[in-house]
């Protein structure tokens, strides 16, 4: 088992806490993330300047906004009453990142931001998970309910691994708090999700 | 490089649940652990746990020092 080896080899070479994961990856019954190790990273690429990451980050929880507020449209009251929740808490991330910004630079940001914090705009809109607005939802164009929701957990899943990713390779301190910030935030939001898919799937 | 004896193979190495490791990436700080997935590329691409690096088992010997020592280290 590879991973047992793994374990092994490190508690050799002097790691003192090392673990191995019961089952292994097939027994793993949380949350997944998919893509390759650096999905999603080329989206902040040239981006070095904590105010720029705020700018994207703000972007892509934007786009999940949109992302919301149109499968609100669509879905009736009850399923929509989940997609306005969900879209409410993108519109608090959005608050964070002001606040957040607010906290580094001692003031709130221009009413021109994002755009005066980055040097170029995206293309198009982007949502969190690194898909296009108008791509995901296109697919959810005849999808029911929970397959929806499942697109939504996968994404922001993708979103928080992206995150924590970011963390890791940013050298500014202030770039570590956004990421820190948004990793945090993202996983609170994910156990919301989580604890509605839970509960619509043992329906 | 660590030579391993066969009696070092057999040594017991600590596993820790599925509900274990749900609860520490539910509820830690990514920055308190490292969590490493040992697997080929296209099998973390298929799924990984968030936040997992990937450091195949082959590669782990060469790259064991992109690992932070002195935080629990869970590989899978």
């Amino acid at each position: 088992m590879r991973s047992r080896a793994a374990a092994q080899t490190l508690g050799n070479a002097g790691f003192s806490d090392v673990h191995s994961l019961e089952g292994g990856m097939k027994a793993w019954d949380g949350l997944v993330a998919e893509g390759i190790p650096e999905a999603g990273m080329a989206y902040f690429l040239g981006a070095e300047r904590p105010e720029e990451l705020i700018g994207l980050s703000w972007l892509l929880e934007d786009g999940s906004g949109i992302f919301y507020s149109e499968l609100a449209k669509v879905f009736p009251e009850v399923e929509r009453q989940v997609f306005e929740m969900l879209e409410q808490a993108e519109g608090r991330h959005k608050d964070s990142l002001f606040g957040l910004y607010q906290d580094i630079f001692g003031k709130v940001p221009d009413e021109h931001f994002p755009g005066s914090v980055l040097r170029d705009m995206p293309r198009e809109r982007v949502m969190e998970g690194g898909m296009s607005v108008a791509e995901a939802l296109q697919w959810t164009r005849d999808k029911d309910f929970s397959d929806v929701l499942e697109l939504c957990l996968s994404l922001e899943t993708n979103s928080y691994d992206l995150y924590i990713k970011m963390r890791r390779v940013v050298d500014d301190e202030r770039a570590i708090r956004v990421f820190s910030s948004l990793a945090e935030e993202e996983k609170q939001h994910l156990k919301r999700l989580t604890a509605i898919l839970d509960e619509r799937l043992s329906v | 490089m660590v030579k391993m004896g066969l009696h070092d193979y057999f040594k017991p190495v600590s596993t820790w649940s599925v509900e274990k490791v749900r609860e520490l990436v539910a509820e830690r700080d990514p920055g308190e652990y490292v969590l490493v997935d040992v697997r080929q590329p296209k099998e973390y691409e298929r799924g990984h746990i968030p936040g997992a690096r990937l450091i195949p088992l082959s590669e782990l010997e060469d790259r064991m020092d992109e690992l932070e020592r002195g935080k629990p280290v869970i590989t899978y």
